[in-house]
Parts: C-alpha cells; structure tokens; sequence
C-alpha cells in the first residue's frame, strides 16, 4: 500500500463513518456535481439507512475501471426533502429494518424525481421478505406510486444488457434471482434487488471483503458488481440498448 | 313544269249543293224545252247549259296552275383530317420499324386525298362547299395546299367532341367527312350515353387492327410523394396485342439502376394485366423511375413500351444521429426529449467503454457492439438529417479523415450540433479538425472545459426572436422563462462566434457574455454550438424547483427542427404545385416570413422556373391575400418538369430560398395506344346515317356513293313555285261567255226567244 491509498482509505473511512461528515461533504459537493455521475444514498429516519458505509467507493471504482463514466469516488447523502436532491439524478436507497414513513412533501418530491427522469435503486440489505426493510419499502413506494406495484423484471430487459449481458443477479445471498421494477410509462425508474447488493460490493479499510457472497462465492461478488454498473448505465442511457442496432447484435451474443 | 292543283277553299257539302241544286236546274230546263223542242235541240241546248254549270261548279273548287322550277346547291361538306401524333404510326402493320421508311398513317390519307391526276381532294373542293380541318386536341381549318406539310403532332385526339362541334358549326344539309384512326382520347372515348350527331358522318378508317402487334404499359399510378424508408407502390397495366404466346421482361429501374424485373406471359391476342410494384426510397430528394418493357420483334409502337415518372421522396421522419462520449445526465435528457418526439427517429451510439477502460469478463459478455465507422461515415451518414456530437472527441475512435464527410454532409443540407463537455470542441480537438470551419464558433485550439460556479442564461437579442429559443409565444414570457432556468455548471470556452449567438451566460459569473448557444449556417447545411454539458439541469432541476421540465424538452426539439430545416422553421417557402397540362396557366405561391418569423408583404421576392431544357425564365411575384403570402404566373408551353426556385430578401438580405418541382404533360396518352378504333368510326357512321369507309376502299367511287347517299338522306336543291288561279284568268270566263252566246243565239234561232 503506498501513502496515496493509506490517505484515500483514512479519509474514506473517517467519511464513511461520520467522523467528518458535514464539513467534507459540502466542500466536496461542488466538484462532486460536475462530475458525470454521483452515486446518492437516501438518508432517512428511523431503521439503518446505511448498512454498509464502505460499499460505494469499490462500485465507483468498478464503474470508472470499466467504462467511460466519470464517477464521483465517494457518495451523496440526500434526505428526500433536499433542495439540492434534482442534482443527483441516481438515488440508492438501502436498509435492513423497517423505517418511518416519508414525509407529505418527500413523497410529492420522490413522485417527482421519478416521473421527470430520475433513476432509483433499492438495495435490501436484510433480505426477508415481507419484514423490515422490505416492508417499509413496499408501503412507501405504494405511497409514490398509488396502485402501481413492483412486478418481476423480465431477463431481455435493458437493466440487465446496458452494459454487460447478465444473465444472474447478484448479491450477498441470492433471496430473489431476479429483480423487481415499477414502470412508469415507457421507463422503469425503479429497480429493487433483494440480494443486498451494497454488502457484495463492501470492502473494509484494508481492502478486504466484509461480507461472504453465499452460495455463489466471488462469482456471485462479481454479478453484483455488474449488476451495479449496469443499473448504473441504465439509469444514465435509459433503454438505449433496446435501440433497433443494439437487437441483432446483442441477439448474437446470447445465442452463442 | 306546269301542275293543275285545285286549290278552293269552300266546304265540300257546300259544292255538292250547288250541283245538287245546277242538276235540278237542268233537269227543269230539260223538262220545259221537252214541250216546245224536239229530243234532238232539247239535248242540244241542255248539253251547252250543262256545259256552262260544270265549269261553275269547277271553279268553286278553285282550280289553279302551279309552276316549279328546281336549282341544284354545292353541299356544304366538312373534311376533317386527324393529325394527332398517333397518325405517325404505320398504317401497314406489316411494317416493322427499320424498314425503310413504313407509310403512316397520314401518309397513307395525304396519298389519297392528293394523289392521282385529279386529286380528290380538288373533287371535293369542286363539288362541295369544302371547309378542309385538322384536327387533334383542337381544329385548325387550312387550305387545300397545306395538306401535303401536315405533321401527326398532336398530343391528343379529342375526336368524337370535334366531331360534335363541327356538327353544330355545320350548315343545313351539310355532312363530315372524317379521316382517323378512331383513336379518341379526349374526355369522350365512345358513344355511350351520347345523342346521335345530327349530320351524316362519313368515316375514312385508316391502319388495321388485324396483325397490329404492340406490347404497352398503360395505366402507370405512382404516387408523387413517398416517405424515406417506407415502401410505396405503383400499379400499371401491361396490355399487348397480337402477342400471344410470348414472354417479356417488365423492368423496373431507378434512375438506369434496376430494381427488379417481371416475366410478363402474355396468353391472348387482347391481353391486359395488372401489374404492382414496390419499392423502399432510402434517399431522400426526386427520383427519377422507370417501368419497361424491350421492344419486342414486329412491335409497330415501341414509345409506349416505356414510362418515367418522378417520386419525391420526403422523410416522414427527422432521422438524427447522436455520438455520445460516455453515458451522461445530458444524454439521457436529449435522449428523453428526442424519444417523445414522434417526430423524431434516433439512432445514438454512447461510447460506454474507453480504449484504456478494462473489463474482468469475455467480450461475448459485453452489450457493446463495434462503432461501425466505415457504415456510418462512408454509406449511411447521407440518411441523417442532423448530427450530433455530444461531449464527443474523435480522437479515441477514429482517423479525423471521418470528420471530413461530417463537413461534407453539413455542406450538402444536413444538420450538426455539437454539444459541450471536456470532449467538445476545443478539449475534443476539433480546433484543428475539418469542422473547425463548419461550426459556428471560433476555435483556436486553446479553449478548455471549465467548471463554473452557476452560470445563468441570457437571452441575445437574436435568440429573442429566433425559433430555437422561443419557448413561449409571447416574448416577456419567453424571457423570463429563460431568466428562470436553472444555473449551469461548466462551459466550454470558444474564441467568439461565427454565426449568430443566440444565448450568452448571464447572472453575477465570471464567464459573463461568454457564447452559451450558437448557430451558423455552412453550405446548405445548419449548424449549432452549444457550450455546455449541463443543459439536462434545465429539465431536471427546473422540476426540482417545481418549474416545468418542457422548456428544455421544447428547445432540443426546436433545435432538431431548425437543424434539419424543417419546412415549418423555413423562412421562405413555396406551396406545393399541382401537376398541369402545357398551356395551362398555373399559380406559384410562396410563404415569406422575416428573421423574426413574423409574416412579411415588403419582402423582394424572385422567382424562376426552369423548363425541361433549363432555360430559366423569370417570373414576377407579388404580395397576394394574407400577410406573408406571395404569388406569381406561369404558363408552361411544353411537356416535362419544371424546376422552381424562389429567393425572397428585405432591406437587402437575403431571407431564404426555396425550391420545388412541378410535371406539365398531357393527360391523353396519345402515343400509349396505338391500335386503331375502326369499330368507333363504323359506330359513328352508322349512328349518324353515314358511311364507314376503309382508306383502301376510298376512291372516286366512294366519292360518287356520298354523294348519293347525301342525296337519299337530304337533296341539297331549291325549289322555286309560282301559282296562278283559273279563275283570274280570261280564257274560262271567254269560253263561258260563248257557251251562253252560242245557246242564246240557237234559242233565238228556234223560236224560245
């Protein structure tokens, strides 16, 4: 380890611990909005909203390491009432316990920020279906979107060939093999994964993976690291690969 | 000639009772002198009394002489001599092209109209009160003499209308001698429904039906305008005669590149078939196309074996290509705004991977296809209307020789814009590219990417009245709608503009003035700056602050328009016109609109039409019905298509041009039919108690069989009659006077007195 990663791993330690929250953040904010893309977690009240603190700076790694994203090494912390939230088009929101209900007015923005172009992830870090997280989730995004209900999203979907071609989602374990979305017209700006995404992509201040993928072990790591960067380029490129010039090709692909 | 007619005008009843009452009389007398007479003398003067009451009697019937005396007249008689373009053809069938010189048919009337010693045309001068007339799509009367020049050149036969107007002109006792192929292609093409012509029609037949061998195409639909990447269709019909048994090629070409061939098999002498054909127009502009059939051996016509006609191919679409450089907020907003446009047809290629970006599996398991360079560049990049570079370099990708057909393309009519980020034009090298010339900006190789505090928007005085940047109609609105928008956060610096800047950046920032959004014009093309990468801001944190998110939606698509010359977004542009015929005046009409797009009537407006051979010919224009509409005339004289361009300009500047196409021909089809209609002149002759006459048969008998004819149905003489009544005559009344002295003087003689 050389003095650059010693800093970078402190001072994404001491960030992600809340050791130097506000202070660092705000100065980081402006250069952060430049950037292409910043990778915001929704804080919210009640349960734990941040799981597994460590877990972004090695997707935005992944992401920047693999495509030509240029990506913002740390996250955003948003509470759905920001003012500033409209800068950050691509939301994650994970946990493990149920939490409290929205306010009137973050569901109003939420509905907003979905219906006009904005992207959000939901990541169940608990993994039990019908309790906790995954509850709380459910009754507010019935809140958002009144009648409209996650449905299985199907394999072809553009999520899952945005950029690599997946065929398994990942995770650190596997409670759902597929995923779950709500579609609001042509668009689906929501996407559910029950596998707890951010412990596969979590690594600790030494390098050294937090949590242990089951059953699927690294390769299961790997699928959920694609599957971050994919979601990530959908949020970004939309169905772009369902474009007439991406079929044939694509199609090839598969069928090998 | 003398005739004796009772002409009395007392009733017979009345007659009959003075004879009744003259024989009472009589007897009486003869009764009287019986007693003092002898039988013999009785008789005797009785007889002379008699005598005297039966003239009586005869003169109540008013008995009277009438003269008449009979002068032949010389006849009126129409001639009528078709010169329409089908009279060209040989009137042998047997004649095959390449012989030398077949005998058409108005060669074949002209030998006998004019030929012999005594030609017979000089008979008929002679012998009728001859008014000679040519005739095709109209009749010309000429002399005698002009026979021999006469050329089958008329574009049409309007024959049985002519033939109805020259029955009208015609005199009493007149009659038409008509000379034809009875090819009539007006808007009559038989008798059906149509009263009898009230003048005896003499018909000279002339070709023959029998051994005619043509094969045609006739019929041809095609639409006038199709739509880029969509198929249309064009039905014709093949017909042929005298070519049963035999198989031909029915081609299809664009231009002289074949589309597809069809066998046509032809089963019967009389064949008709319907034929459909489909093509897919991928370029867009007028094309010229083609269906033909070869000329096939003994066919007497082959023009007909071949028809053109023109498609305007226009898209229905704005088919834009986008080249993004990495996936970003802005593209996925451009994205949104171009896929809710119907409009609007996108192809987007995102570079989601950088030569030096790595991946940790097989490329079978990558999305990515390969950016196809040479498909795009070299072959398909005609088929986009706009381009657009969006925080896009080359440099990674391909040879900048690539730029050189993007210049092209912009040059030719297409559209580019370039959006901002720290792959645009000078961070993406472009300040010494073959686009530096093409932009609307000024680059000099040293402008960077720059990250700004929050930059505002200002609109230009250009861009308060440019249709890009009006989001709303009513301009204090509209601007402060921009003055709402949100701050951006990064700017690419230029040198200055080339064009027309239409946004600068504004607010309390540095970069004050600095050129945000601007537009030029290269060649034929369109092009658009805009320097920055965070135009999707004005989307989605207008919705955060709960603005609409339609202003930016509303200037993207706005922008696509104008780049692609949308004719909405033209500042002059000519209406559609409507195929015509040659001589027929038609109107041009055009829409001009100032740089504010506002409607204009003080604009200059030039307009030309270029005739089939490209001989321009001015025409003048002026301001015609509402603000902003122009109008001018044009006749064409001949068939073919005729090139417009107009060109409108005020104070000196020049506010657009435009230019459209518009077909001249005929609609009769004179040349696409050449068999003869002997059986519609036999018809009319008949119909018209005339006579049907093959142009074999015509001769000086013929002539002598007219002439009776006309003589049976109506004699062309006068009769002059003068009547004298008996009774004004002195002879009767002396002839009475004697019987009386005669039977006056016996009685004396006997004794009665």
């Amino acid at each position: 380890m050389n003095r650059r990663k010693f800093i970078q791993i402190v001072s994404q330690s001491l960030l992600g611990a809340g050791v130097l929250p506000s202070v660092a953040q705000a100065a980081a904010a402006d250069d952060r909005r430049r950037l292409q893309f910043v990778f915001a977690q929704i804080k919210y009240r009640g349960g734990d909203w941040n799981p597994h603190p460590l877990s972004v700076a090695p997707l935005m790694e992944e992401l920047m390491a693999r495509t030509s994203v240029e990506a913002a090494a740390t996250r955003y912390e948003a509470s759905l009432g920001d003012r500033d939230l409209f800068n950050y088009p691509f939301l994650y929101l994970t946990g493990k316990y149920e939490f409290e209900p929205f306010a009137p007015d973050e569901i109003d923005n939420l509905r907003r920020f979905l219906t006009y172009g904005g992207f959000l992830l939901i990541d169940d870090a608990l993994g039990q279906q019908g309790y906790g997280f995954d509850k709380a989730v459910r009754r507010e995004m019935q809140r958002v979107f009144p009648g409209n209900e996650f449905k299985r999203i199907p394999p072809g979907h553009a999520s899952l060939r945005s950029y690599y071609l997946l065929r398994r989602v990942g995770g650190v374990r596997i409670v759902s093999p597929t995923l779950d979305g709500i579609t609001i017209g042509n668009s689906m700006p929501v996407i559910y994964c029950q596998n707890d995404l951010g412990g596969a992509w979590e690594r600790d201040q030494t390098g050294k993976w937090t949590n242990i993928c089951t059953p699927g072990g690294e390769a299961q790591r790997r699928d959920a690291f694609h599957l971050g960067i994919n979601l990530i380029l959908y949020a970004m490129t939309e169905n772009y690969k369902e474009d007439l010039i991406h079929v044939p090709f694509i199609r090839r692909r598969l069928t090998r | 000639m003398r005739d004796l007619y009772l002409i009395g005008t007392l009733p017979l009843w009345l007659i009959a009772l003075a004879g009744a009452a003259v024989i009472t009389l009589l007897v009486l007398q003869f009764r009287g002198l019986r007693r003092r007479l002898p039988l013999g003398q009785t008789i005797f003067l009785t007889l002379l009394r008699t005598v005297v009451y039966a003239g009586l009697i005869f003169f109540l019937f008013g008995p009277a002489l009438i003269d008449r005396k009979t002068t032949q007249l010389r006849r009126p008689l129409t001639v009528l001599v078709d010169s329409s373009q089908s009279m060209g053809f040989a009137a042998d069938p047997k004649a095959v092209p390449g012989d030398k010189a077949p005998v058409s048919r108005l060669d074949a009337v002209r030998d006998k109209l004019t030929g012999g010693k005594e030609p017979l045309i000089q008979k008929l001068n002679r012998d009728y009160d001859l008014r000679l007339v040519r005739f095709g799509t109209s009749m010309e009367p000429i002399a005698p003499g002009s026979l021999a020049g006469m050329r089958a050149q008329d574009p049409g036969t309007r024959l049985i209308e002519l033939l109805q107007a020259a029955a009208r002109d015609g005199a009493a006792q007149s009659a038409i001698l008509v000379f034809s192929d009875g090819i009539a292609n007006g808007d009559r093409k038989s008798l059906e429904g149509m009263a009898p012509l009230p003048v005896p029609v003499f018909a000279v037949g002339v070709g023959q039906t029998e051994g005619f061998t043509d094969v045609r195409i006739s019929k041809l639909g095609a639409p006038e305008f199709a739509f880029r990447g969509r198929e249309f269709k064009l039905d014709l019909t093949v017909q042929a005669s005298g070519m049963k048994g035999r198989t031909v090629p029915l081609f299809f070409n664009r231009g002289k590149n074949l589309i597809t061939t069809r066998p046509i098999t032809i089963d019967s002498d009389s064949f008709e078939q319907k034929v459909t054909l489909a093509f897919t127009p991928k370029d867009l502009g007028t094309h010229a196309f083609s269906v033909s059939i070869p000329a096939q051996a003994g066919e007497q016509i082959v023009p007909n074996n071949h028809k053109e006609f023109k498609v305007e191919v226009q898209r229905d679409k704005i088919r834009i290509l986008t080249l993004s450089g990495s996936p970003a907020w802005n593209y996925r907003f451009l994205r949104m705004a171009m896929k809710q446009d119907p409009l609007i047809e996108l192809v987007s290629f995102v570079f989601l991977r950088t030569p030096t970006d790595t991946v940790d599996v097989p490329e079978s398991q990558l999305s990515l296809i390969p950016f196809p360079i040479d498909d795009i560049f070299l072959e398909e990049l005609k088929n986009f209307d706009v381009i657009f570079l969006d925080d896009f370099s080359h440099r990674a990708y391909f040879n900048p020789v690539y730029l050189e057909r993007v210049r092209d393309f912009v040059r030719d009519g297409g559209g580019l814009a370039m959006i901002g980020g720290a792959r645009a034009f000078d961070s993406g090298g472009y300040g010494d590219s073959a686009l530096r010339e093409v932009l609307p900006v000024e680059l000099d190789g040293k402008g960077v990417f720059e990250t700004r505090g929050a930059v505002q928007t200002t609109l230009t005085a250009a861009g308060k009245a440019h249709p890009i940047t009006r989001l709303l109609p009513d301009p204090k609105a509209n601007e402060e709608a921009w003055r709402k928008m949100p701050a951006l956060t990064g700017m690419n610096q230029v040198r200055g503009v080339r064009g027309e800047s239409l946004l600068t950046a504004g607010g309390a920032d540095s970069a004050v003035g600095a050129p945000l959004l601007a537009i030029g014009r290269y060649g034929k093309g369109r092009t658009l700056a805009l320097m920055t990468d965070d135009a999707w801001r004005w989307n989605f944190i207008a919705v955060g602050n709960k603005e609409t998110p339609q202003n930016h939606l509303k200037l993207m698509r706005q922008a696509v328009r104008w780049l692609a010359q949308e004719p909405s977004f033209e500042q002059v542009r000519l209406r559609p016109i409507p195929s015509s015929q040659p001589g027929e005046k038609i109107a041009i009409k055009l829409r001009v609109l100032k740089d504010d797009f506002t409607p204009t009537r003080e604009a200059s407006v030039q307009l030309r039409v270029f005739t089939p051979e490209g001989e321009p010919i001015v025409v003048s224009a002026a301001a015609d019905g509402e603000e902003g509409e122009y109008a001018g005339e044009f006749t064409p004289t001949r068939e073919g298509t005729h090139r417009v361009e107009a060109e409108a300009s005020l104070a000196g500047k020049v506010l657009g041009k435009d230019k459209t196409s518009f077909t001249a021909a005929f609609s009769y089809g004179e040349a696409d039919d050449g068999l003869p209609r002997l059986d519609l002149l036999k018809q009319i002759a008949e119909t018209s108690k005339g006579e049907y006459i093959p142009i074999a048969d015509w001769n000086e008998k013929a002539l002598e069989r007219i002439a009776a004819r006309l003589q049976s149905i109506a004699p062309a003489e006068i009769v002059e009659q003068r009547q004298t009544r008996l009774w004004n005559n002195l002879w009767p009344f002396a002839i009475m006077l004697v019987l009386l002295s005669v039977e006056w003087w016996t009685r004396r003689k006997w004794g009665l007195i």
